[in-house]
């Protein structure tokens, strides 16, 4: 993958997230970044990739959005203010969008990256519903990628993506970071889902390269991001130390050609 | 948003309550409901009577039957059910929490659908 795309891949999740909290549905949040990475491959081929990637497709995105908010009303109350569709309002709250400040932007993008995985990973929802919705939103998977994952039919897991948010908007999951009560019961999932988006990188099955480096490191960065919420849970800890574990090999597990060379036949100086 | 929180519970675990166990569910009830009339969010409360009550009607075909009992024939009935306006569905099921029967039942929680208007008709 070049520069660009994997800088792509790599905000995908975090603007996603960001624009969601925006525009109260996921949906409308989806169809605005695929709008904004459009033009990002046009503009970042010809400027280069700009310093702060998901800033970029958040100020575009949220652009956007403000654009389509003009053109659909008469009366805009704020030129700033973005008001979701009523029935399309996952919080209930009206939202304001904000400029988004290069230094105020990471720690915000963190924050809703979270709220996003704990929102996919609700306990309303059901749990193979919640690791396909997750991979969607936060891996940027497609919907055969997933079902390469499960082993179903790649309509099965449509069905899945869709019946789930149609149950977050309808059924008002909202999107928030859980309560130390709420953790309990949600961390088990995350983990489950951290674990199969290490997974998906690790074997890859829709990408013609076996190591999706990405989506490892995305694993891995939600590990540590949930290890230090979560300092006190010996799971997350845990699983952080087996992705690093396993991602310390990937320089010795192919040889130049991409093939995979056996564990006992690995060079343990190649390890990092 | 409205919330319906059904409770679904075997009736002979009701019917078998002690004195204290009854006295013990209804402190929750009313705990729950001052909790969600002080917060504006309770709408309604009502407990249903035991389903050997119950009468089932149904029209097919332009003939009208009338049926002795529940709709469904199954070991836990709807017992009573709560509405709430709730800000999520965490809030609701904060509530779901306080209703007594969560613990030898279940509380089925569903969203009332809501429209701007009915359509004309």
């Amino acid at each position: 993958m070049d520069e660009l795309a994997v800088s792509l891949k790599t905000a995908y999740p975090r603007a996603l997230a960001t624009l969601i909290r925006l525009l109260s549905d996921i949906d409308a949040a989806e169809d605005i970044l695929r709008e904004a990475i459009a033009r990002a491959l046009e503009v970042w081929s010809r400027e280069g990739v700009p310093g702060n990637p998901v800033a970029w497709l958040v100020t575009t995105g949220r652009n956007k959005a403000i654009d389509l908010q003009r053109r659909y009303t008469l009366e805009v109350r704020h030129s700033t203010t973005v008001r979701a569709e009523a029935g399309n309002n996952v919080t209930g709250e009206s939202v304001t969008a904000r400029p988004v400040a290069e230094a105020e932007a990471s720690q915000h993008f963190d924050d809703d990256l979270l709220r996003l995985i704990f929102t996919c990973c609700h306990p309303a929802l059901a749990q193979e519903v919640q690791v396909a919705l997750t991979l969607k939103t936060i891996a940027g998977l497609t919907g055969p990628e997933i079902a390469r994952a499960f082993l179903v039919p790649p309509k099965t897991i449509e069905q899945r993506i869709t019946c789930a948010k149609r149950k977050i908007r309808d059924a008002r999951i909202p999107y928030e970071v859980p309560t130390a009560a709420q953790v309990s019961e949600r961390l088990d999932a995350v983990l489950a889902v951290t674990y199969l988006l290490f997974n998906e990188g690790y074997n890859a099955s829709g990408s013609p390269e076996l190591i999706l480096t990405d989506l490892c490191i995305e694993a891995i960065r939600l590990a540590r991001m949930l290890s230090r919420l979560f300092r006190a849970e010996p799971e997350v800890t845990g699983l952080l130390a087996l992705l690093l574990l396993q991602r310390s090999r990937s320089g010795a597990r192919l040889d130049t050609a991409g093939h995979i060379i056996p564990l006992d036949e690995q060079k343990r100086a190649l390890g990092s | 948003m409205q919330y319906a929180l059904l409770i679904y519970q075997a009736e002979e675990v009701m019917e078998n309550w002690s004195e204290a166990d009854l006295k013990e569910a209804l402190t929750r009830h009313r705990s729950l409901q001052e909790k969600t009339k002080a917060n504006n969010t309770f709408l309604l409360a009502n407990e249903l009577t035991p389903s050997g009550t119950a009468t089932t009607v149904k029209r097919r075909a332009g003939k009208t039957t009338i049926l002795d009992g529940p709709f469904a024939e199954t070991k836990e009935h709807l017992v009573g059910l709560y509405v709430f306006d709730c800000k999520n569905l965490d809030e609701a099921i904060e509530y779901a929490q306080g209703i007594p029967n969560v613990d030898t039942g279940s509380i089925e929680i569903r969203p009332i659908a809501h429209y701007e208007s009915l359509p004309a008709g």
